[in-house]
């Protein structure tokens, strides 16, 4: 699709965007049955998430330490802390704000 | 890349909540970006502008929220931009957009308001690239998902 930020990511970024879509194709659609009870669904994503681990766990690890050294070498890293320090945003921003569609 | 001035993308960090099953993304995107000359030549910095982007899609509620935030140049100012994707009871998507800028310096008055005219601007020409794009993004996904489902109907 695009390339890193650094040239030298660029295949390692590619490769894990490449198995990153591959999960999340098979991930969508049953993941979004409106029949499923959120049990099912709890059981399901736990399965996912160990399935994402095990086919992309090990090219995640190499294109991490790669994109890691490179926004260091940008240095972005700090601009990046600062940013998670103000807003760590772990969770999904509450609806409230944006109940007020512009457009 | 669908937005042209979007230049590179980096996942600097992902999880899947295994009780949730939310998917959250941190990206750190790199845009050819040129800040008024004033203010490059004030403060430095380059035509490489570099944001920080974390999305949360939700499977369950079918809800995609996006929020970004400027990394460059953010020790004087920074764009908060919030995206939100959810379904409508009548089958559409709804779409909403919200943005909060702020000029962080006591600079001397009129530089930041100045500084937050332009971002404003900049935003408003901005938010309906960023819209393109990625709605781009979800009709393919979902596409390719609707000709599979009409095939097998």
């Amino acid at each position: 699709m695009s390339q890193s930020l650094s040239e030298e990511c660029t295949p390692l970024k590619r490769k894990y965007d490449a198995c990153f879509n591959a999960w999340f194709e098979g991930y969508l659609e049953p993941a979004v049955s409106a029949s499923a009870s959120s049990e099912q669904r709890a059981k399901f994503a736990q399965q996912k998430a160990t399935e994402f681990e095990n086919s992309c766990g090990k090219i995640w690890q190499e294109y991490r330490q790669c994109i890691q050294k490179a926004v260091k070498d940008k240095g972005l890293d700090v601009l990046l802390e600062q940013a998670r320090q103000e807003n760590p945003l772990k969770e999904p921003p509450p609806p409230q704000p944006l109940d007020n569609p512009r457009s | 890349m669908i937005v042209h001035h979007v230049l590179s993308i980096d996942v600097v960090d992902r999880s899947v909540d295994p009780n949730t099953g939310i998917i959250r993304t941190e990206r750190i995107l790199g845009c050819k970006q040129k800040a008024p000359g004033w203010i490059v030549r004030l403060f430095g910095g380059s035509e490489d502008a570099y944001v920080r982007e974390v999305s949360f899609v939700d499977p369950a509620t079918q809800t995609a929220t996006i929020t970004s935030v400027n990394l460059s140049l953010s020790q004087f100012a920074t764009c908060y931009e919030s995206i939100r994707y959810t379904p409508s009871p009548d089958g559409r998507t709804t779409f909403a957009q919200t943005a909060e800028i702020q000029a962080r310096v006591a600079l001397w008055r009129s530089a930041a308001d100045k500084l937050e005219n332009w971002l404003v601007q900049r935003f408003e020409q901005n938010a309906q690239l960023g819209k393109l794009g990625f709605t781009d993004v979800l009709r393919q996904l979902w596409e390719t998902r609707e000709q599979r489902t009409a095939q097998q109907s």
